[in-house]
């Protein structure tokens, strides 16, 4: 947890494994920056040759699902050989899953832009 | 089935195009679901809207109807076919015509191609 906080981004693949086998309490679990936490496990799952992770929450201020400090809506941009062959639906689907539902759900908006 | 479940398979498929939104198509209640319903309405397809602002059922429902996590969600003939991101993907690419064409579902050519005219 600490070791994570204070890596480098260079530093955050090993170190999600380091986390994910480890049990966080869930207060420690809401530290986590969700915009990291979504590029390390696309990061893990796709090794994707480009990946945009951007909180846009500021953008939707005041909307619904928005909260004071940002962290509810994000886009993502990711370019993957691992999404060949796959359906829309099917690359939608393979994000979601990598993402987790627990994550999904801490999550208000999550605009994808994905392909290879 | 739960009863929302039933209530969604029964919606999506006794209605030939159907979006499960936040709001309604004259006031939607959210960004992303706006913006398929005016795609739809603009490309004047005729489509039944189901708010899911007005049912917790049927918004945790449908979520688990199409083992999809969010909202919007458009059905043709029955079938899933995205939310907001692949809605506008397909209506940019003409995807969209095409289902539209092959699913008998009645859709305005011409409003399709001034869309992607102006987001060329």
């Amino acid at each position: 947890m600490n070791a994570h906080l204070f890596s480098t981004r260079a530093g955050h693949f090993s170190l999600l494994c380091v986390r994910t086998k480890c049990n966080l309490t869930p207060e420690a679990e809401k530290l986590l920056h969700i915009e990291d936490e979504i590029r390390d496990r696309l990061e893990h799952a796709f090794a994707p040759r480009l990946l945009e992770v951007t909180d846009d929450s500021e953008r939707h201020r005041g909307h619904a699902g928005w909260r004071e400090g940002g962290q509810t809506h994000f886009n993502v941009m990711i370019r993957a050989e691992a999404f060949k062959g796959m359906t829309r639906l099917a690359r939608h689907r393979a994000v979601h899953a990598a993402l987790t539902p627990a994550l999904v759900a801490r999550i208000h908006a999550l605009a994808l832009d994905i392909d290879v | 089935m739960t009863d929302a479940k039933t209530q969604i398979d029964d919606t999506v498929k006794s209605n030939d195009v159907v979006l499960f939104m936040k709001g309604t198509k004259s006031m939607p209640q959210c960004g992303f679901s706006s913006r398929v319903a005016g795609v739809l309405s603009y490309m004047g397809v005729e489509f039944t809207d189901v708010n899911v602002l007005s049912d917790d059922a049927i918004r945790q429902g449908v979520k688990d109807y199409s083992d999809w996590p969010t909202i919007p969600q458009l059905y043709v003939k029955g079938e899933f076919v995205g939310g907001c991101d692949i809605i506008t993907e397909m209506t940019l690419s003409g995807e969209l015509d095409k289902l539209f064409e092959t699913q008998g579902v009645g859709y305005d050519k011409a409003a399709a191609e001034k869309i992607r005219e102006a987001n060329a």
